[in-house]
Order: C-alpha cells, then sequence, then structure tokens
C-alpha cells in the first residue's frame, strides 16, 4: 500500500486527487494516512463542480452535421410479434433516424455511409437517455410504451356454454 | 399475495419482489411474467384462450405433489411457486425432450430459425444432451405439407400441436377452418380438406406459430432475422423483406391484415422514380389527395394552394359535406375508440336495453346519393340510443369506420370530401396527392386540363398526368397519418425513397419556391408545427383526441333536405378477392395478385 500512496504523492493532478478520493472511500485504503498532504489548498473532500449544460458534442468527435441533422426516437421497444420472450423489452432504446442504405456491388451486403443509423444504445430510465442526447446535442422525442390491457382468461371456458369457446374445431 | 421461489432463477437480471399483487384470477404464467420472471411456454397465447396442452409451463407450487400447468392455474392468496426449483427445471428438460423427439433437425434451412421459441427454449432450458437413439431414421414423426394458400407456407414436420393457429383462426378471424385431426403422434393440424386459409388476417398465424411450422411464403429462404434492421418493416440493402405488427393495445393489438403484411413486394414494383413532364400549365388550380397521403404533404399542399389563391382542395373519398358535415369531428371519427369496442356492450342491431350502445356506419355506406341522409339517420339512432341508454357524455356512441389512411387527417386539416367541386369548377390546373382511385378521370376535366400527379406508384393517377412528380411511399418517408378513431400516429423512415423521388411534403416546398410563394417551413419539425397550428391533434402522437357536440351536428343536420333511396345497404367489399388490391401499393404487388387468383380458383 505505500508503493500506491508514494505514486499519488507524486502526481498530484485533479485527475488523481479524484481518485485518491474514491480509493479513501473503499474500506481496504481508508487507513491510507498521507492524503491531507495532497496539496496544501485542496483537501480530499474537494469536489469538481461541471456546468450543468454539459456539452460534449465539441469533442465527442461526431461531425457537426451528425450532430445538427439528427433526430433521435427514445423508446422501449415493442414485444417481437414472432416470438413470445420479453428479454431486452425493460430497457430504454435510443434509435437515430435511418439514412440510405445501399447493396454493396462486391458481396451483396448492405452498405451506409452513416455511422450513426446502425447504432442503438440502451439506457435503464428514460432520463438517462434524454440526458445523454442533450449531452451530445441531439434533438430526441420520447415514445411512451402503450399498457398491455389484464384480460380475464380461464382454461375452464374450454368446458363451459360459451358461444365464444364452444367451437367445432378445437 | 404470491411468492416466488427462489427469489432470482438463474436467467432472470433483476430479482422479482418477494410478494406480489396480482389480479383475482390472472394466471401464475400472468403473474410470473409480471414479477419479471418469464415462464416458458408453447401453447399459451396472451390474446388467444388457454389451451394448456404443450406442457411448457409445468411449474413447482409449494404443496402440490406434482407439477401444475402455470397457464391454466389461476394464483392464489399465499400460493408459492418454485420457477426454478429441480422438480420445475426437470418438468421442462423432460417437455422439451419429448417435442425435440418429434421435431426435425432442420433449424439450418427453416425460416424461423433465430426467432424461433422452440430454438430458443430447449437453449435456455432443454437438456444438453440426447437421449434420442432413432439414427435409421425409422419412427421418427413425418407429416405431409398442407397447401393454404398463397400466402402460409406449411412445413407440418415442425408443427408441435400448440394450436394457438387454431385458436387464432376461430377467437379472432372468426373462420372455423383449422382444426385437428387424429390422435397422438399422428395428430395432424389442417384445414381437414386441402383449400385455401380465406381469412384476410391469415397472416397473423405466421407470428403466432412458436416454430416453423407456419412461415411466410413471399419471405420464404431471403433473410434471417439477426440480418436486417428494424424489426416492424425488416429491410436489407434498401429494401423491405417483410412486415410484422407492432404491439399497440388501443389500436391492433398485435394482428395486422393481410394487405398490409403482404402487399410490400408492390413497393418495388411500378414505382414512379424520375420527374416527367408532357406540357405546361394554366392558372386556375384545384388540389385531389388520394387515400395514402401523410398528414404532412396533406398540409402542405393546402397551405401551397391556399397562397395560389385556391380553396378547391379536395379528397378522393366521398363524405357528407350537409350539415354540420366535416366542420365537427364527432361526425366523421369512430369516437368510441377501437379499444372502446371491448366494452361496448350493444354493437348497433337492436337498441333496447343498452348501457353502453355503439352505433357504426362505414363510410363506404355514406359514398351513396343519398349519403347525407343515412349519416343524418344514423346520427339520429345514435342520439336516441345515447337519451334511452343514459350512458352519460363521457360514452360516445355514433361512430365511423373510414378505409383509407388519410382521409381523417386531410379532414381534420380542411379538405373538402368528394370531387364534387372539381366537378362543378373545372379546374385548369390539377394538382392530384396519391389521387388512384380514379375518382376524377380525363374526360371529367376540361380538355387543356393540366394534370399533375405527385406520388409513388406509377397507377391510374399517374396515367393521366402532363407532370409526374415521384414521392415517397410509406415505409420511405417520416409521416404523420390519423386513423379512424383520430388518433395521430407517425411513421419511421425504414428505407430511403428510391432513385429521385423524395418525401412528399420536400416536394411541394420545392415547388412553392420555384413558383416564388415560398412555404415557410424547411425541415420536418416545422411542418409539424404548422399541422399544430391547424389543429394540435394532427402532431399528439400515440392519443386519440376526442371529439364532441353529437347533439348540435345532429341539430344541425335536422335542417338538410333528402330522401334516403329505397334500396338496401350493400358493402363494396363483399368478396375475399375484392380485399386484396384496394390500393395503388396492393395493385402493383404480386403476391396481392396471386392472392386474388388463389380466391377466384377456389370460388
Amino acid at each position: 500500500m505505500a508503493s500506491v500512496t508514494q505514486i499519488f504523492r507524486n502526481r498530484c493532478s485533479l485527475l488523481t486527487r479524484n481518485f485518491i478520493r474514491t480509493l479513501a472511500d473503499d474500506s481496504r485504503v481508508t487507513q491510507v494516512p498521507v492524503i491531507e498532504e495532497i496539496s496544501e489548498t485542496h483537501t480530499e473532500r474537494d469536489t469538481i463542480i461541471v456546468d450543468k449544460h454539459e456539452q460534449l458534442s465539441p469533442v465527442s468527435g461526431v461531425p457537426e452535421e451528425h450532430v445538427r441533422t439528427r433526430r433521435i426516437r427514445i423508446y422501449m421497444p415493442a414485444k417481437n410479434a414472432m416470438q413470445s420472450g420479453t428479454f431486452g423489452l425493460n430497457k430504454w432504446r435510443m434509435d437515430f433516424d435511418t439514412r440510405e442504405r445501399w447493396e454493396n456491388p462486391l458481396m451483396g451486403w448492405a452498405s451506409t455511409g452513416d455511422p450513426l443509423s446502425n447504432t442503438h444504445l440502451e439506457f435503464n430510465s428514460k432520463d438517462a437517455a434524454v440526458n445523454f442526447c442533450e449531452k451530445n446535442g441531439w434533438e430526441c422525442y420520447v415514445d411512451e410504451p402503450k399498457k398491455t390491457a389484464f384480460k380475464v382468461k380461464s382454461y375452464g371456458a374450454n368446458f363451459s356454454w360459451n358461444k365464444k369457446t364452444r367451437v367445432s374445431t378445437k | 399475495m404470491l411468492r416466488l421461489w427462489p427469489l432470482a432463477p438463474r436467467w432472470s437480471s433483476t430479482a422479482p419482489p418477494e410478494t406480489l399483487e396480482v389480479f383475482v384470477d390472472d394466471k401464475s404464467v400472468q403473474a410470473c411474467a409480471d414479477a419479471g420472471v418469464e415462464i416458458p411456454r408453447f401453447c399459451y397465447h396472451e390474446r388467444l384462450s388457454i389451451a394448456g396442452n404443450c406442457r411448457m409451463c409445468l411449474v413447482e407450487v409449494e404443496k402440490s405433489p406434482k407439477p401444475i400447468a402455470s397457464c391454466a392455474m389461476p394464483v392464489m392468496k399465499g400460493m408459492k411457486i418454485k420457477t426454478d426449483s429441480p422438480m420445475t427445471r426437470k418438468a421442462r428438460e423432460g417437455v422439451m425432450e419429448f417435442l425435440l423427439m418429434n421435431h426435425p433437425l432442420d433449424c439450418p434451412i427453416c425460416d424461423q430459425g433465430g426467432e424461433c421459441d422452440l430454438q430458443d427454449q430447449s437453449m435456455a432450458f432443454g437438456s444438453d444432451r440426447s437421449r434420442f437413439t432413432d439414427m435409421e431414421h425409422g419412427g421418427k414423426r413425418a407429416v405431409e405439407d398442407k397447401n393454404v394458400g398463397p400466402l402460409i407456407k406449411t412445413i407440418m414436420t415442425r408443427c408441435i400441436h400448440c394450436t394457438r393457429c387454431i385458436r387464432f383462426a376461430s377467437e379472432i378471424a372468426g373462420v372455423d377452418d383449422l382444426g385437428t385431426t387424429g390422435r397422438g403422434g399422428d395428430m395432424q393440424v389442417g384445414t381437414y380438406v386441402e383449400k385455401m386459409f380465406k381469412s384476410e388476417l391469415s397472416g397473423n398465424i405466421i407470428d403466432l406459430c412458436p416454430v416453423g411450422a407456419l412461415t411466410s411464403k413471399p419471405y420464404a429462404f431471403t433473410a434471417r432475422p439477426w440480418e436486417t434492421s428494424n424489426i416492424v418493416v425488416s429491410t436489407r440493402t434498401g429494401e423491405v423483406f417483410r412486415i410484422l405488427p407492432r404491439t399497440n393495445e388501443e389500436v391492433n393489438e398485435e394482428w395486422i391484415s393481410d394487405a398490409t403484411r403482404f402487399a410490400y413486394d408492390g413497393l418495388k414494383r411500378q414505382r414512379l422514380t424520375a420527374p416527367f413532364i408532357v406540357s405546361v400549365p394554366g392558372d386556375k388550380i384545384a388540389g385531389l389527395a388520394g387515400g395514402l397521403v401523410d398528414a404532412e404533404a396533406l398540409v402542405a399542399l393546402k397551405d401551397y394552394l391556399n397562397r395560389l389563391g385556391s380553396e378547391a382542395l379536395c379528397t378522393e373519398e366521398i363524405f357528407p359535406m350537409d350539415g354540420a358535415g366535416t366542420d365537427l369531428r364527432s361526425n366523421y371519427l369512430l369516437n368510441t375508440g377501437i379499444q372502446g369496442v371491448e366494452s361496448a356492450d350493444l354493437i348497433l342491431l337492436t337498441l333496447g336495453a343498452a348501457k353502453n350502445p355503439m352505433v357504426v356506419v362505414g363510410s363506404s355506406a355514406l359514398q351513396r346519393g343519398d349519403g347525407t341522409s343515412i349519416h343524418q339517420a344514423v346520427a339520429t339512432i345514435a342520439q336516441n340510443a345515447r337519451v334511452q341508454s343514459d350512458c352519460g357524455e363521457d360514452w360516445k356512441v355514433l361512430n365511423v369506420l373510414h378505409r383509407v389512411a388519410s382521409q381523417v387527417a386531410a379532414l381534420d386539416i380542411g379538405y373538402k370530401a368528394g370531387v364534387q367541386c372539381i366537378r362543378e369548377n373545372p379546374p385548369s390546373v390539377l394538382y392530384m396527392l396519391g389521387a388512384d382511385e380514379g375518382a376524377i378521370t380525363r374526360d371529367q376535366l376540361p380538355k387543356d386540363c393540366f394534370v399533375i400527379y405527385q406520388g409513388h406508384h406509377g397507377d391510374r393517377g399517374a396515367a393521366m398526368a402532363d407532370v409526374v412528380l415521384p414521392g415517397a411511399a410509406y415505409t420511405e418517408k417520416d409521416a404523420t397519418y390519423v386513423n379512424t378513431e383520430g388518433r395521430a400516429q407517425y411513421t419511421k423512415l425504414a428505407v430511403s425513397p428510391p432513385v429521385m423521388a423524395r418525401e412528399d411534403w420536400k416536394i411541394i416546398r420545392a415547388l412553392s419556391e420555384l413558383s416564388g410563394n415560398s412555404l415557410p417551413y424547411d425541415r420536418i419539425q416545422e411542418v409539424r408545427e404548422r399541422l399544430y397550428d391547424v389543429s394540435p391533434n394532427l402532431v399528439q402522437y400515440g392519443s386519440a383526441e376526442d371529439a364532441n357536440y353529437f347533439k348540435q351536428a345532429n341539430e344541425l343536420s335536422a335542417s338538410i333536405k333528402g330522401k334516403l333511396e329505397d334500396k338496401p345497404l350493400t358493402p363494396t367489399l363483399l368478396n375475399l378477392k375484392d380485399f386484396y388490391m384496394t390500393n395503388s401499393i396492393g395493385r402493383a404487388s404480386q403476391t396481392m395478385a396471386k392472392c386474388v387468383k388463389a380466391v377466384q380458383e377456389m370460388d
């Protein structure tokens, strides 16, 4: 553990100080006594306050054209009608608008000049997805999922005198 | 209260709640799903009756000596369901083993591969080794394939007898065409005698089939689900490969009609891909909108023609315009809503003792010469039923069922229904926006009338036009449609429009700029803002905006002097063969042509 503290003491920047704080919160390293000595003006409890409207788009490397012109749909995927499984339907998903695709003459595979429309990202909550889009400067809209209604059904109805279930074909 | 045990099954990522409140009469399989534990099943389907014959949903219930089929077992107070106990797992493995023993090992050439419940569940719940010893292929079950028409391909050896298709046919489609013959290993699902499965909803049994016994004939061997993007409109290399329903409880539940599902090959044929000009225009302009046009294009065309000083904008579909006509939305909407049909206790027929009565009239019934009088009569019946039944102001009685996608949006935006105004004031320029039903023909127009057609198919409209402007079909644009309930819904672009075709509102926007009357919107959001200005419900996606003023509409219509004609109301779509080709896409589709032929041959 001593060697770790040594390294931290040598590289005292904002980033590493944050890192130390996380280490310091970890029970295994709380005994390290030297953290207060990192700098005279900063303590381990210092935080970096980031502007609330943080914009990643200037540094994310996404071309400006793809920031300004894209619209993103945030939704919960509907169940695939072909299957009864519901895996992955409880996540919020973001989709970019589709751009032109074409058949590649070499192999017949699908080609596109747009790296974003094949991207799907999943989030645990709607807000997280909206936040992500806002941070990246993309315009987005949210599709609220439809609730399914509960229908009363009974196995016994197969044998009761009921016009709907009493059918000639079984 | 229901307790699931153990709390975190091995395939579930989140721990389900320890206790759970459920509906009385809820089935265990559904209750477990609500708690986040998916119980495997083949025969159980949320929207069909309970069959209980696949046995895949067997679970151990505490204090029960044998495993229990959770699809048929109502939950009870204090019930403890063990969804991942050794007994449950063994039961599932046993069921899987029996199913696979009688199921061919042809996944590599099966179209269901990749979205097959049997494949997935044998991976998740089946045994990891086989006890199947019939290496000489002496006794493996094999069943002859059935021919049930041009849409559904059957490979009956793959059938696991879940009877979902049979239940769908009799409960949802309303035709008792499918059924089982034989018992045990000789049991077969089929139509008894070889015939076409004659239903306009037949394609849904392809989705329902948990294995590859029923697959799509037009889609056969064309794509795998993991190659295509988007599960609703599956596309690859800029082509639509298939169309599936999207679950929406309020609109279609999870069913679509065959014309929706299979007409997609019509999107690739007879397309207009380049502008085409014959002669030069005059100045008295009128607009005519067809049945597949989106709200964005409708509002753009109306704004453009209004700027050119013309108010003559109408739709091909006829609707009575006298009295309150289309000024009050309640006159032309399916006011109860589609979901409301299920809560209705009486639909037209006799209106004696109904509490929630519902009167439905098809828009085609209102297109006769005496359409106004029919509407008036129906509205009066509805109003009387409302008063008698004491159902209150919240329950809507009068309903109009429209048959084309664009009509409600067009009427909301302010188009006149029917081509009467064009016949009365022959224009020198006619702008046809996707108008393909032949409501107006070339010889009904002045000889020198200049006809512009904008649309996606080379159909009746393009045939009579001097200028053809290629537009986008519904899979190729972000667009808004308003359904018969008045519910705004939007489409997203799945593939881009072919060659030089463009989104429809953009074409009109470009024209307006060329003619020096620029429309004030450049982006789709701005068009939608304009739609919002016209009527906010047009962009409130997903929700149906209620209409009101039934009484006032009825009073206004009382002033009309009309007489009901002395002939019975006959629907225009009486035969299944007429169902397949009701728009320009259907008419361009080879699959739809095959359906028409198959029905004709059968009759």
